[in-house]
């Protein structure tokens, strides 16, 4: 099989491209290859794990190496966006790839709840949380929490003599027209997290919150398809501002570009982090050490090592002090997950209906 | 295995029972063919359509009512027709102007390698790295917009530049269509028109263009397909003003977890696609095109353009050519820096990001594109073949069955093919053969489209010639109707490997922890703010592409072949 190469040299005149195509066996033999190399991936062993993130790369990678490090499990993991992630494991529900999903705010969660994709595991951490940080049945458990800002290009509030926005008003001045950029709630729990921010702070009047939507709309440039993906348009001044989660408006800041964070004086939502144990999982107990580990203050305690600007959910974890000193004075306050879970759906629907557009 | 299957053994068989004979390995190939078809085609899309029309075990349309019924999709049906339209015209216009440039314009070899480079980096890079060079360069902030042009206020999301990047980036197709059968119009025949009094414009009206008009729909066919299934394009600039099917049905899927939704926004895709092709079969089918004969005169010395007009067709490729280089140097600009816009300090950092932790998705893309490859290339010629020459029952039906998954919008094909190979009995989820299959049935058309359109300018009595003298169908095939398809052989290697190593939109679906891709990785980087390792990405797959490329291009042009002065035509000096 070794020598059925496309472009052999041993045989004669005609050209090998042609050749190959005359050996049906030829092509049976790729085809088995391709089977063969596909079959010989990763069977579960014993001492890994395979996880979804949809915490980005960056928070992701440093994090589950240090748990390898800590445990000598390997864990193998791809990322995904909140939505893609979820699609996933349910499309995988009857089969599942992997044992654990890791990160992305707690809706996301929540859904896949309704779906049936997960197994409930309450680990020994979860019994110190606060109860927004863990779902009563055990089915996530939070990680993280993350609020959200705004983000304002400096350049551009200098250019057109402008404060950095200190209120949801704020952002409607017509200077911003067509010039903010935030994610589409079609696809990211940032936007919802947004949307039910705005909810909250018109007293869940959900139609005052809806006047406020639609007149933003008239300043918003793009809704992105994943929350950060606003942050670099930002950074360059293609865009004036946003508003992002903490972790990617501090990323953007500390990758030089200059962009200014600023708090809604009414206040602005934040939204936990989770994770949970997939139902069916392969390598479950494994899973469950994972799980564990990034519940306690083992993988939260390592936020500060490695520039990560999520708020540890773990009360024993303090705030590294530089993130401390952006959120002094905020305002800020958790999405009541029982009123978002219920309204999630509908209040979508409403806002494709009647904003997007 | 290795042992050849036919030999070359001699028959005496009376020429009219050999016609009329019908040939074993050819009804193998035909029932072999068909149960890949219903398996990788076929059997995932009636997994989607049960999922889309069927609800607790009864059919429904209900469902459907309630999709057309929101004038936002509606909405982006007429948009996803639009600028499926103005790609399909426009990139089909851009792709002749290159083609007829190298076919006729008599221009040095150098040129002709250049015009090849440039053409094939759109097609060797994954398409959001164009829209990401758009953004920068327009928009309120754009390097062409604002720093050059002064401009301001100007808007980069929206219909312009969503059809300018589709058309940049699949022009190239409609290039690799053309140019074969315009080098295959011999140039006797022009000169025929030319000795019968006949002026330059009216030969290339009357006969180089109506000669090329199998090229022609075939190509606006790939684009226009080709632009209803891509949604990586509109999903950077086509904005939220114009939204267009693919991204809807996209965002529908990943972001609503509406499988439904999803499933019946793409069957409304497939209307339109279906229309295409069924115009495009009547208005081939109408004309005979047999330029190829078994009588070869002496080539006469092309001189269908006048020296203005050459200059006028070069300078037109030159500034395309140019924008096209701009759009990539700003990449491998971004892939040199700090952070693009904000930290300009040259650093090699991201590539060394992309060699240690993006090792695996290297190492895994090439694997998968080296085994699609030759795969793909000859199931393109096999299938193209069967159609055009194959038995007569069943070929029509063939050759739509092979447009159905290049038709559907990626997103489809990949939630799909998860959806179907995910239990048993064919659990593929995880595997490579999965992503290999994914290729080969998704990317092969542009081979067969292009096989197709050789075939029907070869003349039949070549073959008939064969297997009048007892050749077998597989023996005549193979001697006769492969060296003359080469070309499209070529186009179908060339189109497999470079979306093995481009494509993202069904494949996202179809990574696994095992198998991963660099194109998701740099849709990643992208969303993670690490624009530096993306473009290092991008750089790097352009380079392989163009590599492999070169040594296949290499390889090829030292082997004989019955259309020697074909063989490098697709894949450029690169």
């Amino acid at each position: 099989m070794g020598t059925c190469t496309p472009y052999s040299p041993r045989h004669g005149k005609r050209p090998n491209a042609v050749r190959l195509l005359k050996h049906p066996r030829r092509i049976a033999a790729l085809v088995l290859m391709a089977l063969l190399s596909g079959w010989a991936t990763t069977t579960a062993a014993a001492d890994t794990i395979n996880a979804y993130s949809i915490w980005p790369e960056n928070w992701a990678r440093p994090m589950l190496q240090e748990f390898e490090a800590v445990t000598g499990i390997k864990v193998n993991f791809l990322r995904f966006s909140s939505g893609e992630a979820l699609a996933r494991v349910i499309a995988e529900k009857n089969n599942p790839k992997v044992d654990v999903l890791f990160g992305g705010p707690v809706e996301t969660f929540a859904a896949g709840i309704k779906e049936g994709v997960f197994e409930p595991y309450k680990p020994p951490e979860a019994a110190s949380l606060p109860a927004r940080f863990k779902n009563a049945d055990g089915y996530w458990t939070a990680i993280a929490d993350d609020p959200l800002v705004f983000m304002t290009n400096q350049k551009f509030l200098a250019e057109n003599k402008l404060a950095a926005p200190s209120s949801w008003d704020d952002l409607l001045n017509p200077a911003f027209k067509n010039m903010l950029q935030m994610a589409d709630a079609r696809t990211s729990g940032t936007a919802v997290t947004r949307i039910f921010s705005v909810l909250e702070v018109n007293g869940r009047d959900e139609d005052k919150a809806f006047v406020y939507l639609k007149k933003l709309r008239a300043n918003v440039q793009l809704y992105t398809k994943s929350g950060g993906g606003g942050t670099l348009p930002v950074g360059l001044g293609q865009a004036a501002g946003g508003i992002f989660f903490i972790v990617d408006a501090l990323d953007t800041k500390a990758k030089g570009y200059d962009v200014v964070i600023s708090f809604p004086k009414e206040g602005i939502g934040t939204s936990a982090e989770a994770i949970a144990l997939i139902k069916g999982a392969k390598n479950a107990e494994t899973g469950k050490k994972l799980i564990d580990w990034a519940t306690s203050p083992a993988m939260q305690s390592l936020f500060a090592k490695h520039k990560i600007n999520f708020v540890p959910a773990h009360p024993d974890v303090k705030t590294e002090a530089s993130l401390a000193e952006v959120l002094k004075g905020a305002k800020i306050f958790a999405i009541d997950d029982a009123y978002a879970g219920a309204n999630r759906k509908r209040v979508v629907d409403r806002w494709v209906a009647e904003v997007l557009p | 295995m290795c042992a050849h299957a036919a030999g070359s053994r001699v028959k005496t068989v009376a020429p009219a029972e050999a016609l009329k004979r019908v040939d074993p390995a050819l009804g193998l190939t035909v029932a072999a063919l068909w149960l890949m078809l219903g398996l990788f085609v076929v059997y995932p899309l009636l997994m989607m359509l049960s999922v889309a029309f069927v609800d607790d075990g009864r059919p429904t349309i209900a469902p459907l009512l309630a999709i057309v019924g929101k004038p936002s999709h509606r909405a982006a049906f007429l948009n996803s027709l639009l600028l499926g339209g103005l790609v399909g015209v426009f990139g089909t216009a851009l792709g002749f102007l290159f083609a007829f440039t190298v076919a006729r314009g008599n221009l040095p070899p150098r040129w002709v390698r250049l015009i090849d480079a440039a053409t094939l980096l759109p097609l060797i890079s994954p398409p959001f790295t164009t829209s990401i060079s758009f953004i920068f360069s327009f928009g309120p902030r754009g390097l062409i917009t604002h720093d050059l042009l002064g401009l301001k206020g100007t808007n980069v999301y929206g219909l312009t530049s969503t059809l300018a990047a589709e058309v940049l980036t699949y022009f190239p197709i409609a290039y690799l269509t053309l140019r074969p059968v315009l080098s295959g119009i011999s140039g006797n025949l022009e000169e025929m028109a030319f000795s019968l009094g006949s002026r330059r414009l009216h030969v290339f009206r009357t006969v180089t263009l109506p000669l090329a008009i199998p090229g022609l729909a075939n190509a606006f066919l790939l684009l226009f397909a080709a632009s209803l299934a891509d949604f990586a394009t509109p999903l950077i600039l086509a904005g939220n003003v114009f939204p267009v099917l693919p991204t809807e049905a996209y965002l529908q899927i990943t972001g609503l977890f509406d499988l439904k939704g999803g499933a019946i926004l793409s069957v409304l895709l497939l209307v339109p696609a279906a229309i295409v092709y069924v115009l495009q079969r009547g208005w081939v089918a109408r004309g005979h095109f047999v330029t190829v004969t078994g009588k070869a005169g002496p080539q006469s010395p092309i001189r269908s353009v006048t020296p203005m007009a050459r200059a006028g067709l070069s300078l037109g490729c030159a500034a395309v050519g140019l924008f096209i280089l701009y759009l990539y140097a700003l990449l491998g600009l971004a892939s040199l820096v700090s952070a693009f816009g904000a930290d300009h300090a040259w650093t090699l950092r991201h590539y060394q990001v992309i060699f240690t932790e993006g090792r695996k998705a290297i190492i895994d893309t090439l694997i998968i594109a080296l085994i699609g490859m030759p795969l793909g290339g000859f199931y393109g010629v096999l299938v193209g073949y069967l159609v055009a020459r194959g038995p007569a029952l069943g070929r029509q039906a063939m050759e739509v069955v092979c447009m159905i998954n290049y038709a559907l919008p990626g997103t489809i094909v990949g939630i799909a093919y998860l959806i179907a190979f995910n239990d048993p009995p064919i659990a593929l989820t995880g595997t490579a053969l999965i992503i290999i299959a994914c290729y080969v049935f998704r990317y092969s058309p542009a081979g067969i489209r292009t096989t197709i359109a050789l075939m029907q300018q070869i003349d039949k009595s070549l073959e008939e010639a064969s297997r009048s003298l007892g050749a077998r169908s597989a023996t005549t095939f193979r001697r006769v109707t492969l060296p003359l398809v080469m070309p499209a052989f070529l186009a179908g290697v060339g189109v497999v490997f470079i979306r093995s190593m481009t494509a993202i939109s069904a494949t996202i679906f179809l990574v696994s922890i095992g198998w991963t891709l660099i194109t998701v990785r740099i849709l990643e980087n992208m969303t993670e703010l690490s624009l530096g390792p993306a473009a290092a990405f991008s750089v790097f797959v352009i380079t392989v592409v163009m590599a492999v490329m070169a040594l296949l291009n290499a390889v090829l042009r030292r082997l004989p072949t019955a259309t020697g002065e074909q063989m490098q035509w697709g894949l450029g000096g690169g």
